[in-house]
């Protein structure tokens, strides 16, 4: 009796290290910081990235899909912090020596981290992997690449675009002879055709947010701004604003006279933008590329305002140069994280990954950071695509010199909005502008 | 006779008002709650419609269906219940010593913790960060916890409880030759619970609504609290395509208060208005 039991349990237990795996592979874990949201409900499980939509549904089974199917024993630990609040946290993370592997970074900030040497150059770590910045856009080349070297992967560039409503502007008679729409081309164009869309329907031409907590006005005002041969920032270690000039008073000028005349809905923050125009109060809504599938599933309705009438173009050339703002995400791997040359190695393959999958994250509405991905037949098969491919070429961040750009933007954006909610004089808010942004950058060390 | 009849109608009239004022109060609430069963695709396009379809669950379904979310509610229980048993505990404590003990330079010192009141939380929070990153105590429930004891509200509020209570109850103790702590757990703490409900409930809503120190001392997703793990589960654009979703997250973190507001109710008024619980 005790000889069978010998004989089974040594069986068993042969049998059972056959069917384990001969060795057990170590896994390499990376946490990956980013914001975008979470939607665990939908997607937690999922690794079909086509079956993906939004920002967050496309990123979440990116990760999922790269945990399951790479042969490397990589896992992504994605550490997600809501958008507002990012850059505070990351900071906060950095200084209690707890920094993430991998963190996604808006274009406008890297500069900062970047002057502070807290960001690692990737130019040998995308050899390695096959990471070729000759195929980064225009774009997305400036938005990474400090000093000769780069400093993160671009993920996408995005602008602020006009969405229009064809239908009110037809209704208007704001269309060509060949029936095609008429878009503005100089300040005082603007005003005309504003002037005659509220002379025809008795609607504001725009719907733009003068809500602060985005620095969406900003977003407008520098694409005029960058549109003309003026230098909005002096060069030199300690950059100036410099806002008194003629170019910034034409801008300005426009933007408070289009508020003042009605030619924008009033009182709107970015969610009243979208009503407004899904509901046909305003023809042109100022928001950015992220907005473009919703606004065409809107327009696809029957009972829509913009049934059949709804495109998109970039922020139009109203001034002597073709040029839009835009900023771009990117993924940066910043110092500290990697504690090992396997962890490096397995960023870089993630990154190599999220490279690779461009098209599917360019879904989203953003545009991609990949030229061979804006180039394929693809891409322009999107919806809307082709009307703002050009940004990639065209689109235009602030110069790396500018520290805090965000911060510059906020105080930027909330004077425009005083600017037109009360309106305060221009030379006031020039000069109020000026101040207090170069005070931001006076303390910066 | 009249006077009875204008006292009516004096009534009526101030039981009017606080009606209104109170349909005034709850009105964004309700819109809140109502919202919160609406799709976010409905809500882009309009949010004035209350209770007229569509409606969903989805919303509720999409938190429940973030596993963290019971742990990160969980870690706000903790959080909150350790906090508010310490601040009483500390709070009564040093209360009880400024309010009836003598020793030198308890002047000055109850002028230092005043002087507290007048330091806003964002003026210390990089140098506290500071400490608690050289502690190495962040992403843990210390780190949540201590830096939010050594607030001077409590121990004003108790210092000042305590003296409000006759001396003569004490004197008629020490004369049964009770000890000064005897005393304090048996006679003066027991005639302070009012304060202690307010006190406690008080830093049981900042225990559960405080996201700026859990922000950027938890930055491991399995230590956030409540608050700052819905926060972060909200899209870049919440405020304008996830306006259900949002307002779902608001009625669920809000939930645990509302139901503690209901069973101690008695007591936050007490402790307001200064009158006994009968």
């Amino acid at each position: 009796m005790n000889k069978l039991l010998i004989s089974i349990s040594t069986g068993l237990a042969l049998a059972t290290s056959l069917l384990q795996p001969a060795v057990a592979q170590p896994k390499t874990e990376i946490t990956l910081a980013r914001f975008f949201g979470a939607c665990e409900a939908d997607y937690g499980k999922s690794t079909d990235v086509k079956a993906a939509r939004g920002e967050c549904g496309v990123i979440t089974t990116l990760i999922n899909q790269f945990n399951a199917t790479n042969k490397d024993g990589i896992v992504v630990k994605p550490q997600i912090v809501e958008w507002g609040p990012y850059y505070d946290q990351l900071t906060a993370r950095m200084v209690a020596r707890d920094v993430p592997t991998i963190a996604v970074m808006h274009q406008t900030s890297l500069s900062d981290y970047v002057s502070r040497k807290l960001v690692e150059p990737l130019d040998d770590g995308f050899k390695s992997v096959g990471i070729n910045t000759s195929e980064f856009t225009d774009h997305a080349k400036s938005g990474t690449a400090i000093a000769g070297k780069t400093y993160g992967l671009p993920f996408d560039t995005f602008s602020w675009l006009w969405h229009i409503n064809g239908n009110l502007l037809k209704q208007a008679g704001l269309t060509k002879a060949d029936g095609t729409l008429m878009i503005p081309s100089s300040p005082q164009e603007v005003l005309e055709h504003a002037r005659k869309f509220k002379q025809a329907t008795g609607k504001p031409y725009f719907a733009w947010s003068v809500s602060g907590t985005v620095p969406t006005n900003s977003w407008t005002f520098l694409s005029m701004m960058l549109q003309q041969n003026t230098e909005l920032f002096s060069s030199g270690a300690k950059p100036k604003l410099n806002l008194r000039t003629q170019d910034a008073t034409k801008v300005m000028d426009l933007m408070s006279q289009l508020y003042a005349e009605g030619h924008v809905m009033p009182g709107l923050d970015s969610g009243g933008v979208n009503q407004a125009w899904f509901k046909g109060e305003a023809a042109v809504a100022l928001t950015g590329t992220w907005r473009i599938d919703d606004f065409l599933a809107q327009s696809e309705k029957a009972e829509s305002p913009a049934h059949n009438g709804y495109t998109v173009i970039p922020f139009p050339k109203l001034f002597t140069k073709r040029v839009v703002y835009a900023d771009g995400h990117s993924w940066v791997m910043l110092k500290g994280g990697a504690k090992d040359e396997k962890t490096r190695k397995a960023a870089l393959t993630f990154m190599k990954f999220l490279w690779d999958n461009n098209y599917e994250w360019a879904r989203t509405g953003h545009l991609p950071a990949n030229r061979t991905v804006i180039e394929s037949a693809a891409f322009k098969a999107l919806p809307m695509r082709s009307n703002i491919a050009v940004i990639s070429t065209i689109g235009r961040n602030l110069p790396h010199t500018v520290p805090r750009q965000h911060a510059v933007q906020l105080t930027l954006s909330e004077e425009l909005i005083t600017m037109q909610l009360s309106k305060k004089p221009v030379v006031q808010v020039q000069e109020a502008v000026e101040t207090r942004v170069n005070k931001l950058l006076d303390s910066v060390r | 006779m009249q006077r009875i009849v204008g006292k009516q109608w004096g009534d009526r009239l101030i039981l009017g008002a606080v009606i209104a004022l109170a349909i005034i109060w709850v009105a964004p609430l309700v819109w809140v709650f109502a919202l919160s069963f609406k799709p976010n695709e409905f809500l882009t396009v309009r949010t004035d419609v209350m209770f007229s379809p569509p409606f969903t669950l989805k919303n509720y379904l999409d938190i429940l269906g973030t596993s963290a979310v019971f742990r990160w509610t969980i870690n706000s229980v903790i959080v909150a219940v350790l906090q508010t048993f310490a601040m009483l505990v500390l709070a009564s404590l040093a209360g009880y010593g400024f309010a009836r003990t003598e020793f030198p330079g308890k002047n000055i010192l109850f002028f230092v913790v005043l002087a507290g009141l007048t330091v806003p939380e964002q003026a210390i929070i990089v140098p506290l960060h500071t400490i608690f990153a050289d502690l190495e105590l962040h992403n843990t429930f210390s780190a949540l916890i201590l830096p939010r004891l050594a607030t001077p509200f409590g121990v004003y509020l108790m210092t000042q409880y305590f003296k409000a209570i006759p001396r003569d109850i004490e004197e008629a103790a020490m004369l049964d030759n009770a000890s000064r702590l005897k005393i304090f757990f048996r006679v003066i703490l027991p005639l302070s619970l009012p304060a202690q409900a307010t006190l406690g409930i008080f830093t049981f809503l900042h225990a559960w609504n405080d996201y700026l120190w859990p922000l950027i001392s938890a930055s491991k997703p399995e230590m956030y609290t409540l608050t700052l793990g819905l926060a972060s589960t909200q899209t870049n654009f919440g405020q304008s395509e996830g306006i259900g979703y949002l307002m779902s997250q608001a009625v669920f973190a809000g939930l645990p208060v509302f139901i503690l507001y209901l069973f101690f109710q008695k007591y936050i008024v007490a402790g307001v208005s200064g009158k006994p619980v009968k």
